[in-house]
């Protein structure tokens, strides 16, 4: 009940933000995509935080939930979106079903390298038909739902805010409901949980189909709000790995873990794109604009948010391999 | 065509492979990790060989004897500062931890070498053997596939006839048992991962003179080299071969039959297959890796 009672005040908060922030959209597109990263890592923590079933391939479920919504929506411009993301829904539920039937019967490392060899033969067959726009994408001219303007940003900063309290309320939920005290005694272990009699598959699945439905109304706002979509920006490898890797440094398993590992590493990552670390190095006066480790860190500096997130990953498991919220949870 | 044709360069190509599998399985037998870096252990194997080639004017070929233990020390030195340090921890973290060391070592081979493909071209590169019946067989595939099985038989002898060879297979076989036979275990994995990242480091090398040379070449590597292992049974080091070749031979044939588009379509598809139907790989033990 109590995290229910901060879920709301949260986003009763967040709810008010853009009122106080005002029409500016840079920094409601930030916040967007915080929304967005903390809504995709929590959808993942259900699957790899409480099941214990690390997936390598959530950008899948992300890219069906994206391309179902746009293919139809050019094709039959005048369809409601949310049609659009229900049936993209039914296209994620159907790739997880088929991940989860072939490995859930399996161990260990597989179930992770399972799914990334599904996310990339889903990511290789869109790239190769042409119906899904191949290697140029799709954009997507035009798109009206009940009159909103969904030129301006607000309408997806609510979006996105109202599956991330979805998300966030069923986690809330499975942690003390019968289906998540399976979900942990899986994870913690599944001989155990087997001889209590747990059916070990029915339980993986149902949290990889909550994990992946939610990630894919994710992907199709995203093609809602950006328009556009390929396969680097919605099916890369490097989109799992990111998700994970926010759930990671806030803390797996945890309710807020992904909250906070998304209000950490999503500005980080715009810091780095647009060269605010480097500007600032510069103007603090640590490096000379002119010298050789200026001139490379103002060149350089933004192409290198991938690689500040390799160092993180290796420092963060090293380290704090419980993530920040992990510091502070009691040991059970 | 022939379907001769394909067979062959299947075969050659799949050696290779063969090689990257063979260290990833190693590593996977002995210390019981998924190495998601071991595609970009190849990438700079490429790149070593590169610029072995474009600066120091070696043979790509040749380049081998400098990048075999340049690449083992790598490894070695890896293992010690900082996989060991993850052994014992749950396998989501080894995987994590070698894909932000994959993803440290691919961005920084793109910020230093840039994101233009490199080629490496030799005076043999576009030379073939003319063989009757119209099937030709490339040069540079052909040495590299016979190198690969010079290395392979080393590796066979070192694995079944030297002390380290017998410590390592103990260690892979049950590693309390070695342990408790005096064997350093902690060695044994080091030694583990400097032969796998020897072994990547050579199949990239290898396939250099006959593939763009780019710092994100690695990602398809790794999933092939999963693909390898699973098939050949994860940690059997004679599975791994016999995998290799398997592969070289279906991506080839789905080149020449299908379409290049959907050869590692076809290659994921064949992974998800033995999961399905044989989780122990061809020449695993039964039953699931706990």
């Amino acid at each position: 009940m109590k995290q229910i009672a901060l879920i709301t005040i949260l986003a009763a908060a967040a709810f008010a933000l853009p009122l106080v922030i005002g029409e500016n959209p840079y920094i409601t597109g930030i916040l967007i995509s915080v929304l967005m990263m903390a809504a995709l890592s929590s959808a993942w923590n259900i699957l790899g935080g409480y099941a214990g079933q690390y997936s390598f391939g959530h950008a899948a479920y992300f890219g069906a939930g994206a391309y179902t919504t746009l293919i139809l929506l050019t094709i039959y411009p005048t369809l409601n979106p949310l049609i659009c993301v229900a049936l993209g829904i039914i296209a994620a539920s159907i790739i997880a079903l088929i991940t989860g039937s072939i490995v859930f019967r399996l161990r260990g490392h597989y179930f992770g390298l399972a799914s990334i060899a599904v996310a990339e033969i889903v990511r290789l067959s869109v790239l190769n038909f042409d119906f899904t726009g191949g290697a140029q994408g799709i954009l997507l001219s035009d798109v009206s739902l009940w009159g909103l303007d969904l030129n301006s940003k607000n309408p997806f900063y609510y979006g996105m805010l109202l599956v991330l309290v979805v998300t966030l309320g069923i986690t809330a939920y499975l942690r003390t409901s019968k289906t998540g005290y399976y979900l942990q005694a899986i994870r913690e272990d599944q001989d155990a949980a087997s001889s209590l009699g747990i059916n070990l598959s029915y339980y993986k699945n149902k949290s990889l189909l909550i994990s992946a439905a939610l990630t894919s109304v994710l992907g199709s706002l995203y093609g809602l709000y950006i328009r556009f979509i390929d396969t680097s920006a919605v099916l890369d490898l490097r989109l799992s790995i990111e998700i994970i890797l926010t759930a990671i440094i806030g803390g797996v398993g945890t309710l807020w873990g992904p909250v906070v590992g998304a209000l950490l590493l999503v500005p980080l990552a715009e810091m780095l794109r647009s060269n605010l670390l480097g500007d600032t190095l510069v103007k603090a006066g640590l490096v000379s604009e002119t010298s050789a480790l200026g001139i490379f860190l103002k060149e350089n500096l933004a192409h290198a948010h991938v690689l500040v997130y390799g160092i993180i990953t290796v420092l963060c498991i090293l380290y704090l391999p419980k993530g920040i919220l992990g510091l502070f949870r009691r040991t059970k | 065509m022939s379907f001769l044709q394909p067979l062959l360069s299947g075969i050659l190509t799949g050696g290779v492979y063969a090689l990257a599998g063979i260290g990833m399985s190693l590593v996977f037998g002995v210390m019981n990790i998924s190495n998601f870096a071991h595609g970009d252990l190849m990438m700079l194997g490429m790149y070593l060989a590169y610029f072995a080639f474009t600066l120091l004017h070696i043979d790509p070929y040749l380049s081998l004897v400098l990048i075999i233990p340049t690449a083992f020390l790598f490894g070695y030195v890896l293992e010690k500062l900082l996989i060991n340090r993850v052994i014992n921890h749950p396998h989501q973290n080894q995987i994590l931890l070698t894909i932000g060391l994959g993803l440290i070592m691919s961005n920084t081979a793109l910020l230093a070498f840039t994101s233009d493909p490199k080629i490496l071209t030799t005076s043999y590169s576009s030379s073939a053997f003319n063989l009757a019946g119209g099937i030709s067989i490339s040069v540079p595939l052909l040495l590299s596939f016979l190198i690969t099985c010079v290395i392979i038989t080393i590796l066979y002898v070192f694995l079944s006839k030297s002390t380290t060879g017998m410590a390592l297979r103990a260690t892979s076989q049950n590693r309390e048992a070695a342990q408790l036979m005096g064997i350093n275990v902690a060695k044994m994995s080091a030694i583990a991962f400097g032969i796998g990242t020897a072994l990547a480091a050579t199949a990239g090398a290898l396939i250099a003179p006959t593939y763009y040379i780019h710092p994100l070449a690695g990602h398809s590597f790794l999933l092939k080299a999963f693909t390898i292992c699973v098939l050949g049974g994860l940690g059997s080091v004679v599975g791994a071969g016999v995998g290799g070749v398997i592969i070289g031979v279906v991506e080839s044939m789905s080149s020449t039959y299908l379409s290049s588009d959907w050869k590692d379509v076809v290659v994921f598809m064949i992974f998800l297959a033995v999961l399905l139907f044989r989780p122990q790989g061809l020449f695993g033990n039964k039953g699931g890796q706990s």
